[in-house]
């Protein structure tokens, strides 16, 4: 008879789902699309857009917008691993070699890396594709989750943040946002989490993703070293050596290694370093990258 | 066979046809005049030489010699200036030669305007002549396509709009020589400083009758780099290297032969390179 | 004849390409853009800001104006900027540069009046990027660099690409000297590929630490780095326009740099 009971009766986080109103609330709380941006005066405007910052469609288009490249992401017993390199091109120019591609989402805790090994808690993003647009809708994104954090006085769950976003560019589709994003994060009702989400719309539940330029090349590295059984050690280091290939291959990667990893109490900060001695150091001490000579 | 070799050329068009850029030919951006004065004829240049927006060159020679009495300004490809009257010197010379005569200015114009005219503009040599020849005193301009004027006063490439300026409102009929050096200079400063494609110093080439030719190089300075504020000389041992190999005198000398020359500094040759203290 | 290859457009040689000797570019009617050239160049230190800009105006082979000054006091009280504690400069298409200023000024002043206290360096810098990313689908055609002092009176530079996405940094240059300037202040503010002498053999060599350069230091550095791009950019020149931010205010200077 309990058992009946329980079947039957209604759970006790009723409040999960979203009423009529609140659903309206949140579909009215995003941003109009064509009244908020400035759009040039004619008729094919992503046609536009496509001849004014598009570089690969147009070498010599007069806006180089600043890109990112090889960003990771994999689930493990132990939780998440985040690793991004930190290279941002502009064309053939590299703008900076020292862009933070893992932006914190939610709780408005974002950029500001504390010195402490203390866990934050809140969503990690990651940015591939377009600079600007992964800064600027990860940054929306954690507006939202404090909204949805403030309303429902729980946390957004990994599922409902990486659905706000896809929703987001979807409805952009055809303007010509470019990003490839990760979302990362461990809450109650899923456990550690992570989808994949880019600028066509696609969102995805998974694994394992490697995005941006260099993806193919840190695939093959997480691949063909990867166990769910990995300690955190091992996970954190199979995640910087596949940025490390990615970097070493890919000429739109580079600079520093950035590693994250998030566990049930939030995310930590595994360092931000300099490739140049990584990769030394790896061929050195562990005979790898042999085909990199030092003789003349 | 002579002349253009055309054998790269469907490959270039298939890779361009595909997106690749063609590669960027030095262009000498470029101030050039003329000027005819009562016994002779000056001739002047910027130095500047550009590669799209970048210096190529700060001090390049644009003054071109044909004959010891027959001077060229060229404008446009480097490249093509460059040849192009070296080409057409070696026929005059050639010319003179088999008739025995002093070459003509008009000469050695018809055989520029027809070698241009000839490739269509391909050529991108854009060319002031000027000289003296039995005939009197000649100046003329000569544009990549063929076509030819023949003027008192004459300026060329991307500065002969801010050139012509200074002739059409300072040029007078009966110049000197001093005043016709004076405006020529005058006009290519109007370029340095007014064109982008236009800079550093002016040469001037004077051709005068019964006289000997006088090249002015670097006739006036206007553009001297100050002096750097701080020193960036890099103590020794500051760039990491990984190995290092020794190539000894005797290694190389199983391939050339040595000699070697005294520490003075008047035997190496051109000119000196900026280095810092 | 018969061909292996698909003749349909009639083409004379059988290339397996496109017989058109340029690559299909996209070509637009509407092309509101023009870059006016010049150079922009900012380095912070332990309690100072510099930005620094050349004050040519350029279009093609002309130049416009030799005193178009590309760096801006935001904020300020009147046209003078007293008063002001950010500066702003842009470099690319020079009137989106004077609607950005003109539109953060204008924010940071509003800030100001709504909250009874100044913006801070930080969240103007978060504006700015709104801002910019406000036009994303038509893009204000500048590269802007921010400056002021943080909240614990370090200097602070934010360096923006044109549609908003930014980053704090010791130093940064940018336009069309950017690709010359760059790697010479990566060099001399960084200390990038230089290393201690007899630090170490081989791999144990130690890697010179960047640290905040003193501020007359850095003043040279930002005229080197003029005086040489001028040498080698035909688009650079004419005045160099220094703005200086330490906690006494902001203090301009400028210095003649070769016209031609």
């Amino acid at each position: 008879m309990d058992k009946l009971v329980a079947q039957y009766s209604r759970p006790q986080h009723q409040n999960d789902f979203y009423s009529e109103a609140e659903q309206q609330e949140l579909t009215e709380g995003m941003p109009p699309l064509s009244l908020k941006f400035a759009l040039p005066p004619v008729d094919n405007r992503a046609a536009f857009l496509r001849a004014m910052t598009d570089d690969h469609a147009n070498p010599s288009c007069p806006i180089k917008i600043a890109h990112g490249t090889t960003t990771l992401a994999f689930r493990f017993q132990g939780g998440i691993i985040v690793c991004t390199d930190s290279r941002a091109t502009a064309g053939n120019w590299i703008a900076s070699q020292t862009v933070k591609k893992v932006i914190p989402v939610s709780r408005l805790s974002r950029g500001e890396d504390k010195p402490s090994n203390e866990p934050t808690p809140g969503l990690l993003g990651t940015m591939a594709g377009g600079a600007a647009d992964c800064q600027y809708w990860l940054r929306y994104l954690s507006q939202q989750c404090t909204l949805h954090e403030i309303r429902h006085k729980r946390r957004i769950t990994v599922a409902a943040a990486s659905k706000i976003l896809a929703n987001l560019t979807y409805s952009y589709k055809g303007y010509g946002l470019s990003m490839g994003t990760m979302l990362a994060g461990v809450t109650p009702q899923e456990g550690p989490a992570l989808y994949y989400i880019d600028s066509d719309g696609t969102r995805l539940p998974g694994n394992m993703f490697c995005v941006g330029s260099g993806q193919t090349f840190a695939y093959g590295v997480l691949d063909a070293n990867y166990k769910y059984d990995l300690t955190e050690q091992e996970a954190l280091d199979l995640g910087r050596r596949a940025i490390l290939a990615a970097m070493h291959r890919d000429a739109y990667s580079g600079g520093f290694i950035n590693c994250y990893h998030v566990k049930e109490e939030g995310w930590v900060h595994h360092g931000f370093d300099d490739m140049n001695p990584i990769f030394w150091k790896t061929k050195l001490d562990r005979g790898e990258f042999s085909n990199v000579t030092s003789e003349l | 066979m002579p002349g253009f070799d055309f054998s790269n050329y469907n490959r270039n068009a298939a890779l361009h046809a595909k997106g690749v850029p063609l590669p960027k030919a030095t262009s000498t951006g470029t101030t050039i005049v003329g000027c005819i004065y009562d016994n002779g004829v000056v001739i002047a240049a910027d130095t500047r030489a550009t590669s799209g927006p970048i210096v190529a060159d700060k001090n390049c020679e644009k003054l071109h010699y044909i004959a010891p009495k027959i001077w060229c300004a060229g404008a446009g490809t480097a490249a093509d200036t460059e040849f192009t009257t070296a080409l057409i010197s070696s026929n005059v010379e050639l010319h003179s030669l088999s008739t025995g005569r002093d070459p003509r200015v008009i000469t050695c114009m018809t055989m520029l305007k027809q070698h241009l005219f000839r490739y269509q503009g391909h050529i991108g040599a854009y060319l002031v002549v000027a000289g003296v020849d039995p005939t009197g005193v000649g100046l003329y301009t000569v544009h990549a396509h063929g076509s030819t004027d023949k003027l008192p006063y004459v300026t060329m490439g991307s500065g002969s709009l801010a050139a012509m300026s200074v002739f059409e409102s300072m040029w007078q009929p009966d110049l000197d020589k001093e005043g016709a050096i004076k405006l020529c200079a005058e006009a290519i400063k109007a370029g340095i400083f007014n064109d982008l494609g236009s800079g550093s110093n002016v040469d001037v080439c004077v051709i005068e009758k019964d006289k000997p030719t006088q090249m002015l190089r670097n006739y006036e300075k206007p553009n001297e780099r100050g002096q750097k504020e701080r020193n960036y000389r890099f103590p020794r041992g500051t760039t990491a290297w990984l190995n290092q190999k020794i190539i000894s005198k005797d290694d190389m000398k199983k391939f050339v032969t040595i000699q070697t020359l005294s520490g003075d500094d008047n035997l190496a040759a051109g000119e000196k390179m900026e280095v810092d203290a | 004849m018969t061909s292996l290859l698909d003749h349909s457009r009639g083409e004379t040689v059988g290339y397996s390409f496109s017989q058109s000797t340029a690559a299909p570019v996209r070509q637009h009617g509407f092309y509101p853009y023009t870059d006016n050239g010049g150079s922009t160049l900012g380095i912070t230190g332990s309690d100072f800001a510099i930005l620094a800009g050349d004050t040519r105006s350029t279009s093609g082979y002309n130049i416009n104006s030799r005193m178009v000054p590309k760096v801006f006091k935001i904020g300020g009280e009147d046209e003078t900027g007293e008063g002001a504690h950010i500066i702003l400069s842009v470099v690319g298409f020079a009137a989106d540069g004077n609607a950005l200023k003109e539109r953060l000024d204008a924010v940071v002043k509003m800030y100001k009046y709504q909250h009874g206290k100044s913006m801070s360096v930080s969240a103007c810098a978060q504006r700015l990027s709104t801002i910019l990313y406000g036009k994303r689908f038509f893009p204000y055609y500048v590269h802007a660099i921010l400056a002021g002092l943080d909240e614990e009176g370090k200097g602070a530079l934010y360096s923006y690409d044109p549609v908003g996405s930014y980053e704090r940094e010791q130093c940064r240059a940018a336009g069309a000297a950017a690709s010359l300037i760059m790697p010479f202040l990566d060099n001399q503010v960084n200390f990038k590929n230089q290393y201690i002498p007899g630090s170490g053999e081989g791999h144990a060599l130690e890697q010179k630490k960047a640290e905040p350069l003193p501020q007359e230091t850095v003043k040279q550095l930002v005229r080197d780095a003029f005086t040489s791009a001028v040498e080698r950019h035909i688009e650079v020149g004419d005045h160099l326009q220094v703005m200086i931010i330490t906690s006494n205010g902001i203090e301009e200077v400028f210095h003649p740099l070769k016209k031609d």
